[in-house]
């Protein structure tokens, strides 16, 4: 066989396999009964499945339609405030290549709504609960945590990394001292398992992983999106009315992967949550070996409804061949 | 063309047999294009196979639609036009990359889907069904007019539709319309059709509802010219979506009632709720 040939050879096996390969996901039913073989242990709370949603990206009178919210690993919902929040105006979304960009501004209808409606229903389903805590300011936060501290969440995922809110979010997130002093405060208020949701948009994500943990930190979660913009060429002006605004999506998943390493790296002993760009199974996978206890899926919802379901459905199947990996989730090591 | 590079190829028979055992809406899939053709310049129609749309889509109700080329993560959503057997019928402007692309689709090709998605016109009640239409906002009143002329009860269509200059849509509404009108920009606008037509309105048997889907100043200035009458309207608002079902927040609207998701709580909404009212 010439060279030619030989490279026409392997593109075809390359597209054998792809055939093969969708064909393999045709046949997997993500809908179905199904007995999880792969928990894992995130800060003593134990999950059917290491995958959970992303903030953000879930709304149950949306996301319930399309699958069993109780069959997830977690569900991590929308930041919740002390006050009902409107949000950022109109335009808040843009596509960018492999990614969208978003700048919502956490619109919620606060936490005294949150208790009575979207949590208790949850919990009704069966789902794993994690509430994402948001604030301009420390007391927000305290009043958010102390009004959670006796609820039926299960964990509580405090959200000091959104880029689209003008106070509190990212200004938090990204100066060790200020989310130190927050971090120290909310951990008075609460025995429940306290997960920091850190912002890629800092100088050294080691510096602030450290600052969330020494200040009481139960588990990491990162990354939050990157800030970016688009703008539209026959005007000039940015897209978004925020102007920036959250990058997320496929395109943001091997930097995220970067980052959830270097703090794995830094801290073998903290429970880490990895999120950015997963919406397969494999990628997933890549989060494990890089030192995550769990995931979670975030755009690729956006992109498909059942995404979630299917990445906890291929993660539990590849999982079989890797009982190392496995045991180690299901006894909840870090590292 | 392949669907998406990252997303897996179901083929929508498969998803909506799965969801439907597990008492689920079905998720994204993957569609047949049966045809594909220009209407006229600029605007095509694209005709998919997909039973689950077909069964259940209402007027207004829209679908997602989603570029084979993954750089283009997020959906274009589409109200469907028409719907024959299995198949649900959309018309759309080619109005960047991927509705560039979707032109380029010729039938045997596939598409992904999601849908149908929204809430639809509420037209429970017999009425003279209004049909107010603006440019690309035709299309989902087309299927209300189809879905309101296959009823027994009395319930009348007109058809007011303006144009840019191809009147692109009057001989697809014809078959389902007691009385079409329409009016290209050169003219002037749909307020002064229904100015021109008002007498007209109020003679029918049944009293008028209007159901809009357009621009927003045009709809804008149709809610305040119904008000004005007290005729009731509902207008199918457009909006920049995310993911077009209601998780990610990003398709708002400003209204009395706070701030609503147009995929979610709309795109159908009354004068009212939006605070449109003269």
């Amino acid at each position: 066989m010439t060279d030619t040939s030989n490279e026409r050879a392997t593109v075809m096996n390359e597209q054998t396999k792809q055939t093969a390969q969708v064909e393999q996901v045709e046949r997997m039913n993500v809908l179905e009964p199904h007995e999880w073989r792969h928990k894992t242990i995130v800060a003593g709370v134990e999950w059917k499945n290491p995958v959970g949603t992303a903030s953000g990206t879930f709304q149950l009178d949306a996301c319930g339609d399309y699958y069993d919210v109780s069959q997830m690993g977690a569900i991590c919902t929308k930041g919740v405030s002390p006050v009902p929040w409107e949000g950022n105006p109109s335009p808040r979304t843009a596509e960018g290549p492999f990614s969208m960009v978003n700048a919502v501004g956490l619109q919620n209808p606060g936490i005294d709504h949150y208790l009575v409606d979207e949590l208790p229903r949850l919990k009704k389903l069966g789902a794993m609960v994690i509430t994402n805590v948001a604030g301009h300011s420390d007391e927000d936060y305290a009043q958010v945590v102390e009004k959670l501290a006796d609820s039926d969440a299960d964990m509580l995922e405090i959200n000091v990394s959104c880029p689209n809110v003008s106070h509190g979010g990212m200004s938090v997130g990204t100066d060790p001292v200020v989310l130190s002093r927050l971090i120290t405060h909310l951990r008075t208020l609460t025995d429940k398992p306290m997960i920091v949701k850190l912002s890629p948009n800092v100088t050294d994500i080691v510096q602030i992983a450290h600052a969330a943990v020494d200040a009481g930190a139960d588990a990491l979660s990162l990354i939050n999106t990157l800030v970016g913009m688009r703008i539209d060429i026959n005007t000039g002006k940015p897209i978004i009315a925020n102007r920036t605004g959250g990058v997320s999506g496929p395109a943001i998943f091997p930097i995220a992967l970067s980052f959830v390493w270097r703090v794995r790296q830094a801290i073998p002993d903290i429970p880490i949550i990895g999120i950015g760009g997963i919406d397969s199974g494999e990628k997933a996978l890549e989060y494990l070996y890089a030192g995550a206890n769990a995931v979670e899926v975030g755009a690729a919802a956006l992109f498909d409804p059942t995404a979630p379901m299917r990445v906890a459905r291929e993660l539990d199947d590849l999982l079989d061949s890797r009982p190392e990996l496995a045991a180690k989730l299901a006894k909840g090591q870090t590292w | 063309m392949s669907a998406t590079a990252f997303m897996p190829t179901v083929t929508t028979g498969t998803v909506e047999r799965q969801a439907v055992q597990a008492g689920r809406k079905p998720g994204r899939r993957t569609d047949e294009v049966m045809s594909a053709s220009m209407l006229s310049e600029g605007i095509y129609e694209l005709v998919i196979r997909d039973p689950y749309v077909a069964k259940t889509v209402q007027p207004a109700q829209f679908v997602n639609l989603y570029p084979a080329n993954a750089t283009m993560a997020l959906p274009r959503p589409f109200g469907v036009a028409e719907v024959e057997g299995d198949d649900a019928t959309l018309i759309y402007q080619i109005v960047g990359a991927g509705t560039a692309e979707f032109s380029l689709l010729q039938a045997g090709d596939v598409i992904d889907v999601l849908g149908p998605l929204g809430k639809p016109f509420d037209t429970a009640k017999p009425a003279n069904y209004v049909l107010v239409g603006g440019g690309l906002g035709v299309p989902p009143l087309l299927y209300a007019a189809q879905k309101i002329s296959e009823r027994n009860d009395g319930s009348k269509v007109t058809s007011v539709f303006g144009y840019r200059d191809a009147r692109f849509a009057d001989d697809l509404v014809a078959p389902f319309a007691d009385k079409t009108h329409s009016i290209v920009n050169a003219e002037g606008n749909v307020v002064d059709l229904l100015n021109a037509i008002e007498d007209e309105l109020h003679a029918a048997d049944q009293p008028p509802m209007i159901l809009s889907c357009g621009p927003t100043p045009m709809m804008k200035a149709v809610a305040v010219w119904a008000s004005k009458r007290d005729i009731p309207a509902q207008l199918s608002l457009e909006a920049r979506m995310g993911c077009g079902y209601g998780a990610c927040v990003a398709c708002v609207v400003d209204t009395p009632g706070g701030r609503l998701k147009v995929c979610k709580d709309g795109p159908v909404f009354t004068t009212e709720e939006l605070g449109w009212e003269a």
